[in-house]
This record gives structure tokens, C-alpha cells and sequence, in this order.
């Protein structure tokens, strides 16, 4: 018994050595900065120890609610909750019937792919040309179609800027939900929606008592991974507004960003992190608490 | 015996082909950090540079502006980085002091420029208060106005504005009067942003300033959150009054393609920027409209209550402290210092040598400039004093760029621009 368990530890040191190497070692570093007032300029000098000043300064400044807002609110709940729903919506839509009928599922499955296979880079810069006040073809065809008289600034205005930022995370995102979901969906028994019919139930009803129960464990654990990528997403606000016009559309992880290579400040930009850490934590042990046991008993 | 000879001269042969390209290769292998769009004839003068010096290989490696700092810092701050680094005049002192550019005091003594160290503008933000030199200037340049003429005549503007608030009238008057952007400056608040300048400009024409130093040597503000607000009002009013397209409150550069388009275009009367973009603007007009006279002119900034002014900005060149092969590094920023440089490659900037500057046909299109340089004055106690310029830059950025999308009012966003310098001056950037 004894031997197995050593053999057990020593199969599993490397694995935790890499853990601790990669892992611990870079967050204990960053606490320790995040206890300094480590600059940019003084990084050969290193930093003066401040305590919990840099924490402090950050929870209770005025943009502190602000930032956390744009991180749950518009960056996080609305473009996982669209990119969710888009994407079921999309699942369905290659599932069905009337695809497969005109000959356009393959196509379909084909496109759908597109953006996924476009890297945010890139797709951050064609939206941003087309939705440009100026030259864009968005406002062409708005002009065009009567709808506005003159060009809207989608980066600029303060009532489009998020949903511009949105719409570009859900294009570039949604392909991943749609096709996990459409995975899901085509292993859904015939059978099931066959005899429902025959039942007198109507389509809705399928939906609603087959197949979104058979979805719900795909769409869990979909929307939580979701959930991660996106409160930690830099490259989508950065790209596309650079966090403004001034500091409206800065989340967390601009905020790191700004503070440690704008402003240089290593020290408080790494206490932002660790707050930032301390969220994404709450969602790992909501995951490991009420997710993966689940999971593990359904693989067993 | 004859195999013999044979299988040997073979080996010598097999030898040289293979370690004889090998052994040939340059001694010595430079990386030149270049943070302008001039990639093209910049690589053409450092071709030239290496058939001069055949033991001498150098790298061209491009970087926008807007990361060219940070990410020079974090390189320098692990032993790594380019071996000639490209800076803003302003940068170079606080690089400088953080260790990551190389004194070049010793090499100017070993192998000295050609004019001195004294025929070069803007000295005192390339050493510190010890005399530690860290940057060659390279280039100099003051930002001026540039307008359409075409589109003023179509607006029956006959003058240049002369003050802020006829520059103004202008803008608003080409607006209503032919439906083009009046006076379309960048809004935004990234990095590099060019409402720093424009928002200094304006204070200093006023007779404030940001940082100035006090009778007794200490550095504070001459600027009230009122003083702020009113500046940012000022340029608030050419976007909500429709002269200054919204879409540039997400344009923070000179340069910004939407804002040369426009003026090339003519579809925007009235512009500001430093002479190498203009010099583009320029050239891209020519190209659009082969044989068909410039329809442009470059005036000085408009006066305030007190002058007119803009600051003497350009750019340096400095050596990595990690780099292996100083005394190599130093030969190629002095080559690049060169007067061909600017007449042949380096075609959009002006030489920061006094003695060069002096032979610069500025040409008729390029007046203004020339004429806003006898107004222009240096960052002085913003350079000396204890907030780094990047770091009040960003602040003022920010803060215009807030108050000017209407994210904050104008007071509170001055306000927060006090507080925040005032951080600064106390902490010296924390």
C-alpha cells in the first residue's frame, strides 16, 4: 500500500513540479510585486514595499465599478449570453431539415467555420474598416438605405462603442458554440423526437423536453469555459478602442495592460492581476464544486 | 598516389566551400530599432552603410511609436534588446536614468561627430543634470497648421486664422459652407496620442503650462482645473458643434490614415501635424493628381492671450546598454547623423544638426513651418521636473480624450487630470 503511494507521488511529481515551476513560482512572484511600487523605469532597481496601498488605491478608486462593470456586464454576461444563444440558434439551423433539403448543410458547415479560422487580429481590423465612420461600408449602406443621415463613429460614440466591441467578440466566437452544440445535437436519438411526434408533441415541445436536456450538460459547461475566455479577454477592447474614448470601454485586463506599459506602473498593474486572479477563481471553484463531479461521473 | 592527391585536394576543395562562406560572414551583426513608416529607403541607407563597412551586418527592425517604449524597457530590463534604439527626444533622459541606454560620452571622445556634440539641437533632454549623455538627437521638428486652400476658398476664407478663436470660425464657417470637415484633428487618447500637443500649444499660447518651474527651483503647476476645463471645452466644441468628424475621437495619431485621407481627399479643410506627415500628405496628393499644383499651405499655430507657440520636438538615437559591439553601434548612429541621410533617405525629416538645418530649402508649401519653428520652445521643466513626460502624456490623453466623448464632464475630468499630475509630481511617476 505504502509502495503504491510513492509510486502514485512519483508519477505525479513531474506533473506538479511543472505546476509549481509555470504556475506558482509567476503568481507568488506577482504578489510579491504587488506589494512594491515596482516601475517600469526603476525595473534594475526594483521596488520600495507599499503593503496593501496598491490594492487599496485600486478598490477604491473612481474607476473601480466602472471597470468592473464593462468586465461582467458588457464584455462578459452579454457576449457569452449572445454567443450563446447565436450559437444555438446556428446548431439548430445546420441540424435542420430545410438545410439538408436545398443542399446547403455542407456549405453552411463550411462557412460557419470562417470566422473561427479568422485570428482576432485580423478580424478586429476588418470590422474596424467596416464599421469606420469615414470610409466604412456599414455606414455606406446605412446612408444608402436612409437609415442615418450621417456617418455614425461606432468606436467613438459612447452609445455604440461596446455593442461594435460586441458584435466583433460574438463573429469571431460563435462558430466554436455553434458547432460543440451541433455535435451535441446530431447525438440526439431520432427515435426520441420520432415517438414525441407521434405523442401529438409539437415542435416547441420537442425543444423544450428533449432537445434542450440533452444540449443542457454541452451548453454548461460551454458557457463556463466561455465565461473564462472572455472576463480574461485583452486583445478584442484593446484592439478595437484601446479602451476608450478616454477610459469608457477599459476592463480589467486593459487595466493591467494600461497600468504596467503605459503608465509604467509594474506594481499596481500586478495587484490589478491579482484581483483579477481572485475572480476568475470564484468561477474555477464553482466549476469544480458543482461542474466537474458531474463530468467525472458521467465519464466513469 | 595520384588517388591520393586527389581525395586531398578534394577535402580542400569540400573545406573551403563550406567554412569559407562561413568565415566570410560579417564580423560583427547590428539591430536597429526604426519606429517611422520610412522602412523602405531606411533600409537603402543601411545597405549603403554596410557596403561601407563590409565586417558590419545590420538588422532593420520596425516598431510603431505607440509600443516602442514599453517594449524597448522590458528588452533593456533582461539583458536583451536592439543595439540602436530609436526614442522621442523626451524619453531618452528617464530611459536613460532607468539604465536601459548606454552614456556616450566615451565613444563621442573616441571617435568623435564631425560638428561637436554642441551642433546639436535639443541637448539638454539628451544628458542628465551629471552631463551623462544618452541620446544623439537625430531629427528635429515642430508640429504646424496645415490647410487646403481650395477648401478655404470654397468656404470665402481669404486668411489664415491667426488666433484660436478664428480658427475656430473657420472650421465651423468650412463646415457650413461646404459640408467638409473644418478643423479635423485627432481626439483620441492612446499612448502616443496628439492632444498632448494641441492641448500644451493652447496653455502655453495662454501663458500656462502644466509643469513649470518656480523662482525657488521647484517644479508645480500653473494650470487650475478651470484653465483645463476651458482648454478642453475649446476642443470639445469643434466635435459637438460638427467641424471635427466624431469618428476621430478614435484617432489619436498625427498620422492617422482616416485623417490624411480626408485632407488629401479635400474632404477636410484644415489639419495639424509635424512635417514628415505632412511631407506624406504632400506626396500623396502628387501621386493622386499627377501635374496638378499642391493646393496646400502650412501656417504657424494660432495665438493665444500671450503667443503662439509649439514645441521643438524630433527624434534621438541610442545605444542599448547590453549591446555587444558599442564602439560599432556608435558608427552606425553617427552615419545615420549624416547629411545624405536626409537628402537621400530620410527624406521626410529635418537633420537635428544646426549646421545641417541651415542648408534645409523648406519650399513654399513647407513656410509655415519653418516659420513656427522661430515660435516653438522646448519641454524645458517638463523634461527637468520630477513627472516623466510619457507618463503626463498618457494622463492628459486620457483625460481629454474623456472629457471630449463626453464620458466625463469637463470639470470632472480636469479634475481628474489635477489629481493625477499632482500624483505625479509627488511620487515622480510612483
Amino acid at each position: 500500500m505504502r509502495g503504491e503511494r510513492l509510486f502514485i507521488a512519483l508519477m505525479l511529481a513531474p506533473a506538479f513540479l511543472v505546476l509549481a515551476l509555470f504556475y506558482l513560482y509567476p503568481t507568488l512572484q506577482n504578489l510579491a510585486i504587488s506589494l512594491t511600487d515596482l516601475s517600469l523605469l526603476r525595473l534594475k532597481v526594483g521596488g520600495n514595499w507599499v503593503g496593501l496601498d496598491n490594492y487599496r488605491e485600486f478598490v477604491t478608486g473612481p474607476d473601480f465599478g466602472h471597470i468592473l462593470f464593462n468586465t461582467v456586464v458588457w464584455l462578459t454576461l452579454l457576449s457569452v449570453a449572445l454567443r450563446m444563444l447565436i450559437g444555438l440558434g446556428m446548431a439548430l439551423l445546420l441540424d435542420s431539415r430545410v438545410l439538408k433539403r436545398v443542399r446547403l448543410s455542407t456549405i453552411a458547415k463550411l462557412a460557419i467555420l470562417v470566422p473561427w479560422a479568422t485570428p482576432p487580429i485580423v478580424a478586429v481590423v476588418i470590422w474596424r474598416w467596416m464599421l469606420d465612420g469615414q470610409n466604412g461600408i456599414v455606414n455606406a449602406v446605412l446612408k444608402n438605405l436612409g437609415i442615418v443621415d450621417h456617418p455614425v463613429a461606432f468606436f467613438a460614440d459612447l452609445r455604440t462603442v461596446w455593442p461594435s466591441v460586441v458584435t466583433i467578440i460574438v463573429w469571431n466566437t460563435v462558430p466554436l458554440v455553434a458547432v460543440s452544440l451541433l455535435a451535441s445535437l446530431q447525438s440526439i436519438p431520432d427515435e426520441l423526437n420520432e415517438a414525441a411526434a407521434l405523442d401529438g408533441a409539437a415542435r416547441w415541445q420537442q425543444f423544450r423536453y428533449i432537445t434542450l436536456p440533452f444540449l443542457m450538460p454541452t451548453i454548461t459547461v460551454l458557457t463556463l469555459m466561455s465565461v473564462f475566455w472572455t472576463f480574461n479577454n485583452f486583445v478584442y477592447v484593446w484592439l478595437a478602442t484601446g479602451a476608450g474614448p478616454g477610459t469608457y470601454t477599459n476592463v480589467l485586463a486593459t487595466e493591467i495592460y494600461i497600468k504596467a506599459f503605459v503608465d509604467f506602473r509594474l506594481g499596481y498593474s500586478s495587484a490589478v492581476g491579482m484581483v483579477m486572479a481572485l475572480v476568475m477563481a470564484v468561477f474555477g471553484i464553482v466549476y469544480y464544486r458543482f461542474l466537474a463531479p458531474s463530468e467525472l461521473k458521467d465519464s466513469l | 598516389m595520384r588517388k591520393l592527391t586527389l581525395s586531398f585536394a578534394a577535402l580542400l576543395l569540400g573545406l573551403s566551400l563550406t567554412i569559407g562562406p562561413a568565415l566570410a560572414q560579417p564580423a560583427v551583426n547590428l539591430t536597429f530599432r526604426f519606429n517611422d513608416t520610412e522602412e523602405q529607403p531606411m533600409r537603402a541607407a543601411l545597405d549603403q552603410f554596410q557596403q561601407q563597412n563590409p565586417g558590419i551586418k545590420v538588422e532593420l527592425q520596425r516598431i510603431g511609436w505607440r509600443d516602442a517604449r514599453d517594449q524597448y524597457l522590458r528588452e533593456a530590463a533582461v539583458g536583451q534588446g536592439p543595439d540602436v534604439v530609436h526614442m522621442a527626444q523626451v524619453w531618452v533622459k528617464e530611459m536613460g536614468q532607468a539604465g536601459a541606454l548606454l552614456s556616450l560620452n566615451d565613444l563621442m571622445k573616441k571617435s568623435p561627430l564631425p560638428n561637436g556634440f554642441d551642433d546639436f539641437v535639443a541637448q539638454d533632454l539628451a544628458q542628465d543634470k551629471q552631463g551623462v549623455i544618452f541620446g544623439l538627437p537625430w531629427t528635429t521638428d515642430t508640429w504646424a497648421m496645415v490647410y487646403r486652400t481650395d477648401v478655404l476658398k470654397a468656404a470665402g476664407i481669404t486668411q489664415l486664422p491667426d488666433t484660436w478663436a478664428e480658427l475656430h470660425d473657420a472650421s465651423a464657417q468650412i463646415t457650413k459652407r461646404t459640408g467638409k470637415a473644418g478643423f479635423g484633428f485627432p481626439a483620441g487618447g492612446s499612448a502616443s496620442g496628439a492632444i498632448w500637443f494641441l492641448a500644451n500649444y493652447y496653455w502655453w499660447s495662454n501663458g500656462k503650462a502644466l509643469v513649470v518651474q518656480k523662482p525657488d527651483g521647484s517644479y508645480g503647476m500653473n494650470l487650475t482645473a478651470a484653465d483645463i476645463a476651458e482648454s478642453m471645452h475649446y476642443f470639445k466644441s469643434f466635435i459637438t458643434e460638427g467641424h471635427n468628424p466624431t469618428s476621430n475621437l478614435s484617432a489619436s495619431d498625427a498620422h492617422d490614415p482616416a485623417i490624411l485621407q480626408a485632407l488629401v481627399a479635400g474632404t477636410q479643410g484644415i489639419g495639424t501635424m509635424p512635417p514628415n506627415t505632412y511631407k506624406q500628405v504632400l506626396e500623396s496628393y502628387a501621386a493622386a493628381n499627377p501635374g496638378k499644383p499642391l493646393p496646400f499651405v502650412s501656417g504657424p499655430f494660432p495665438k493665444g492671450s500671450v503667443t503662439r507657440t509649439s514645441n521643438i520636438g524630433g527624434r534621438m538615437l541610442g545605444i542599448n546598454v547590453n549591446s555587444k559591439h558599442p564602439a560599432e553601434a556608435w558608427k552606425l548612429v553617427k552615419y545615420l547623423a549624416t547629411e545624405p541621410i536626409f537628402t537621400k533617405y530620410y527624406t521626410t525629416q529635418f537633420p537635428a544638426q544646426r549646421s545641417l538645418l541651415k542648408k534645409v530649402d523648406f519650399g513654399t508649401e513647407m513656410k509655415g513651418f519653418a516659420e513656427q519653428l522661430g515660435y516653438a520652445r522646448t519641454w524645458g521643466p517638463y523634461s527637468d521636473g520630477p513627472a516623466p513626460i510619457g507618463a503626463m502624456w498618457n494622463a492628459t490623453g486620457r483625460a481629454f480624450s474623456a472629457a471630449l466623448s463626453g464620458q466625463r464632464s469637463e470639470k470632472d475630468a480636469a479634475d481628474e487630470l489635477l489629481q493625477a499630475m499632482s500624483k505625479l509630481m509627488q511620487t515622480r511617476g510612483q
